[in-house]
């Protein structure tokens, strides 16, 4: 490249034009504000810092240097995610919506759940407040006509040059980093001359000055590929490739294309979301201890056991939410594949065979054992669904019902294997190439989690969008039109059964390992119907949806419901006061005592305002909040009685 | 008529077509009703037959027994010569015989394409497990599986291949049938059964109908049996026509002469009473 070439660009990185500079300008402001909250919050600098420090001078070496490094490792990745989200969002963005609208997002979905985190001190807490106030923030700025996005056509929408859009990416995150960097740079003199930053830093300092604004060269660059994949004429080039016709116009109306009127909503910009909740999620256990302090193993267990509840939603979503066969006792599967595992994990297996068995050979064999806990619940997912498949709707929840209830009162009495009421103890935890899997630290079993629930996540997704998962949805839209277009009713219900019976065997499996001991009286009915607002709530059929209702239900069931008593006796947190006044006029007043009204009124209220729960699937919400003036089905109110599809529902507007 | 028709050869040498489809003195009772009471009817190869008669009259059930919703009480149901009773609707389906339904049942909650692509169910082979691995053979059959329903909706024209991506919710009720006619085509059928196909249309969309169901058996050799209640439809379309009234058939033959057979003639419009009898010898 000439000099003259390398002037020219340098000129244009330096000084962009006139429109490119509004939108820098917009995003930048975005950005930064929680890229600076999260680095002051949560000390993303210091984290790095105090692992250089440890390299560089031995005698401030680190105590816990893995999970330092971990964690150091994790801020690098989550700045230059954002860098390269900021060079995504500038090349994305049409420009049409306004300015302030833009910042008010940014400031709502990103700055207040990183304050509101740190202001409880608590990460479950931090996003059930933030929920509320998104849930607030939704309904206000409807009403707010300024902040109304203009409609407009997708048609009309400008279209940029590759190049363009390379060039506005780099350009964006060129100037974050670049204003990052300065800012930085400011900050470290700042403590410096006030002497709290150690001088041998200043060379590290001065390292980051440079590189920031480098980095956000490339990354930007990396952000305008991602952009680049989205444009309506690369959709247009693999349709092509594909031999798919249309569909097109659905694409361009989505929030798929670039440019966007809705960039953050875009699907561009969710990769890059997925990317920072994995990288999250992956390197929880190592920040934990920088963003709560003490008590991460306590946190971490407490995450690890959501992980199968987790698990069990996604499992019953095959039932209730695909198939639509109303399953209200999920918690026999979970419990057959716990007691799978504990029956062969544990001395139980000596004590029916009359021998003892060597337990690091017991241990290993949990591997296997998952898979065969769930064969074992898919089994008997198949043998209970069997008398349910000439059942509907009510007929066939109360069947089930009844096998969530005969399932735990069997384990309860089959005393020689399943050692009846005493439960089983000391189940083995899984072996693992010098990994701890005791009791003192978690970690392990979290990691084992995530790795299920992706692997349940990715099951789930190829059923979903197979022949099997087609033939599912046909099912419980029609059960007549779907066996005349060649659907044998009963395999398919049978698989549905077992498919969803298979997944809690696996999180029974996992849960048993991990607690080490269980009882028929841990599985009750009153679970099942958890499980089912798990499903429910989260959006039935959705896969996101599921995954946040488990977590949602979990969380508040668990961690805020039962958690309620001991924030409120204690004198420092915000619930005190409250708690105060009101044992003043009802003496012997708990929250534990009122525990399940307030989880009953809390669904019910989502119920209302959100029948189609909180991620629903694209189908649901249509179904739920269909136009009053759509044609009723024609003739609906024509079928005669003694035809079978009269039972069926037949929807009366 | 356009018609291949199976011919044997019988002892003799004498030639006999083979029905494509043959009811036997199929009877059905539901408690102390007889809905359908000894109806026999044979349908050959590339035929449209319509089966017309009053409302009630035991059409729609006719059809549930032919494609196994109901059973018959008596009697039998052959295709090719082989039984169809006490087989399941999906069963049917691989005989080959599909239908689709006097009031449109889509899949409402999934889109054009997903609705055709149901209709494929039979054609396609992949398990749980290539469900769960999408080995190169699944992957294969889903493309072509999507390439066919395409051009099954293109039969009718672009709209329906532009709208495939829709939910059938937000279609006109002309375009609804098509869709279920694509998703009963996906099935590869031998026999076609359009259960009032032009129920609800107006004059325009009738005619339209009337050419693509035409169509269906010139150009894609289907044999057709529709229940219709237009009169001009069936008399225009239909190379023979049946007649059913209280469950019995009364009248069967080409459109001509059923249409001025007098018992068809009574039973759509009530027999003469005997005043108007005496008005007329009157005359």
């Amino acid at each position: 490249m000439s000099v003259t070439t390398t002037t020219r660009g340098v000129g244009r990185l330096l000084s962009p034009e006139l429109k490119t500079r509004a939108l820098l300008f917009r995003w930048l402001i975005a950005l930064l504000l929680p890229l600076l909250v999260f680095t002051f919050v949560w000390q993303g600098d210091y984290v790095i810092n105090n692992v250089l420090l440890g390299f560089i001078t031995p005698a401030t070496a680190l105590t816990a240097p893995s999970k330092a490094i971990q964690s150091a490792i994790f801020m690098v990745l989550f700045y230059f995610l954002v860098l390269a989200l900021a060079g995504y969002l500038v090349a994305s963005d049409s420009g049409r919506r306004k300015t302030v609208s833009i910042w008010l997002d940014s400031f709502v979905f990103a700055v207040v759940p990183i304050l509101l985190i740190d202001v409880t001190n608590n990460l479950v807490i931090g996003i059930a407040v933030s929920g509320i106030a998104w849930a607030i923030f939704f309904t206000v700025r409807k009403r707010i006509k300024y902040l109304a996005e203009a409609p407009s056509s997708p048609t009309s929408l400008p279209t940029i040059s590759n190049d363009e859009l390379l060039q506005r990416a780099i350009l964006g995150g060129f100037w974050l980093g670049l204003t990052l960097s300065v800012i930085w740079l400011l900050v470290d003199v700042l403590f410096f001359v006030t002497g709290t930053l150690q001088t041998e830093l200043l060379i590290f300092t001065a390292i980051r000055t440079v590189v920031l604004p480098i980095a956000g060269y490339f990354l930007g660059m990396l952000g305008g590929r991602v952009a680049q994949r989205y444009t309506a004429a690369a959709y247009a080039s693999r349709d092509a490739k594909n031999n798919a016709k249309a569909g097109h116009k659905s694409r361009l109306e989505s929030q798929q294309v670039v440019p966007n009127d809705q960039p953050l909503r875009s699907s561009g910009a969710r990769t890059f979301y997925m990317a920072l909740l994995i990288a999250f999620l992956l390197f929880y256990p190592a920040i934990d201890q920088y963003l709560f302090g003490y008590g991460t193993d306590g946190r971490v267990t407490g995450y690890g056991d959501a992980g199968y509840y987790v698990i069990l939603a996604l499992g019953l979503n095959i039932v209730v939410g695909f198939a639509g066969l109303l399953d209200l006792g999920y918690v026999a599967f979970f419990a057959i594949g716990a007691y799978t595992w504990g029956i062969i994990g544990s001395t139980q297996l000596g004590i029916i065979f009359g021998t003892v068995f060597n337990p690091l050979v017991l241990s290993w064999l949990f591997w296997p054992m998952i898979i065969v806990s769930a064969l074992v619940a898919a089994f008997w997912g198949v043998v209970l669904g069997a008398p349910t498949l000439r059942l509907r709707g009510d007929y066939l929840a109360i069947v089930t019902l009844g096998f969530g209830e005969i399932v735990p009162i069997v384990v309860l009495n089959l005393n020689q294997v399943t050692n009846g009421a005493n439960g089983l103890v000391g189940i083995h935890s899984p072996a693992f190439f010098g990994l701890d899997w005791s009791v003192v630290t978690p970690t392990p079993y979290y990691y084992l989690v995530l790795a299920l629930i992706a692997l349940v996540i990715f099951a789930n997704i190829r059923l979903r969008d197979s022949r099997l998962g087609r033939a599912w949805v046909a099912i419980r839209e029609d059960e007549i039109a779907a066996a005349s277009s060649g659907i044998n009713l009963r395999n398919t219900k049978l698989l549905a059964f077992g498919a969803g019976a298979f997944f809690a065997g696996i999180a029974g499996a996992y849960h048993s390992a991990k607690l080490g001991e269980i009882s028929p009286d841990s599985f009750s009915y009153g679970d099942s119907i958890v499980f089912l607002a798990m499903v429910v709530i989260g959006g039935l059929g959705s896969i996101p949806g599921v995954i946040v209702g488990a977590i949602s239900v979990y969380s508040i069931n668990i961690l805020i419901l039962g958690q309620l008593d001991s924030l409120a006796t204690d004198p420092t947190s915000f619930i005190y006061p409250v708690y105060h006044t009101i044992t003043q006029y009802v003496p012997g007043f708990t929250f534990g005592n009122i525990r399940n009204l307030i989880f009953g009124v809390i669904l019910i209220t989502i119920m209302i305002f959100r029948p189609e729960g909180l991620i629903p699937s694209a189908r649901r919400k249509r179904e739920l909040h269909r136009d009053d003036d759509a044609p009723a089905g024609a003739g609906a109110l024509d079928i005669v009685p003694s035809d079978p599809g009269f039972e069926a529902e037949v929807r009366i507007e | 008529m356009s018609a291949e028709q199976v011919v044997s050869i019988g002892q003799n040498g004498e030639q006999t077509i083979t029905p494509l489809l043959e009811l036997r003195n199929v009877t059905k009772h539901f408690g102390g009703l007889a809905a359908v009471q000894e109806v026999d009817l044979r349908i050959f190869p590339g035929e449209i037959i319509s089966i017309i008669g009053p409302n009630g009259a035991g059409k729609t059930t006719v059809f549930n027994l032919i494609t196994g919703i109901y059973r018959v009480s008596q009697g039998d149901i052959l295709l090719g010569g082989r039984t169809l009773v006490g087989l399941s609707p999906d069963a049917i389906v691989r005989r080959g015989i599909t239908r689709t339904f006097q009031n449109i049942r889509l899949f409402n909650n999934m889109t054009v394409l997903e609705n055709v692509l149901v209709g494929y169910h039979t054609r396609l082979k992949a398990t749980v497990l290539g469900a769960l691995f999408r080995p190169p053979q699944v992957r294969r059959e889903e493309d072509v599986a999507r390439e066919r329903a395409i051009e099954l909706l293109s039969f009718f024209g672009p709209e329906l291949v532009e709208r495939q991506d829709e939910y059938v919710v937000n279609l006109s009720y002309a375009e609804k049938r098509r869709v279920e006619i694509s998703r009963a085509l996906a099935a590869d059928p031998k026999l076609l059964l359009l259960d009032e196909p032009t129920a609800g249309m107006n004059e325009y969309e009738t005619l339209e109908a009337v050419k693509y169901i035409r169509r269906l058996r010139d150009e894609l050799g289907l044999t057709i049996l529709l229940i219709e209640h237009k009169l001009a439809v069936t008399m225009g379309m239909s190379d023979r026509i049946a007649v059913l009234d209280y469950g019995r058939k009364i009248a069967e033959g080409l459109p001509e002469d059923v249409r001025r057979n007098e018992l068809v003639i009574a039973a759509y419009l009530g027999k003469p009473s005997a005043t108007d009898q005496e008005e007329t010898a009157a005359e």
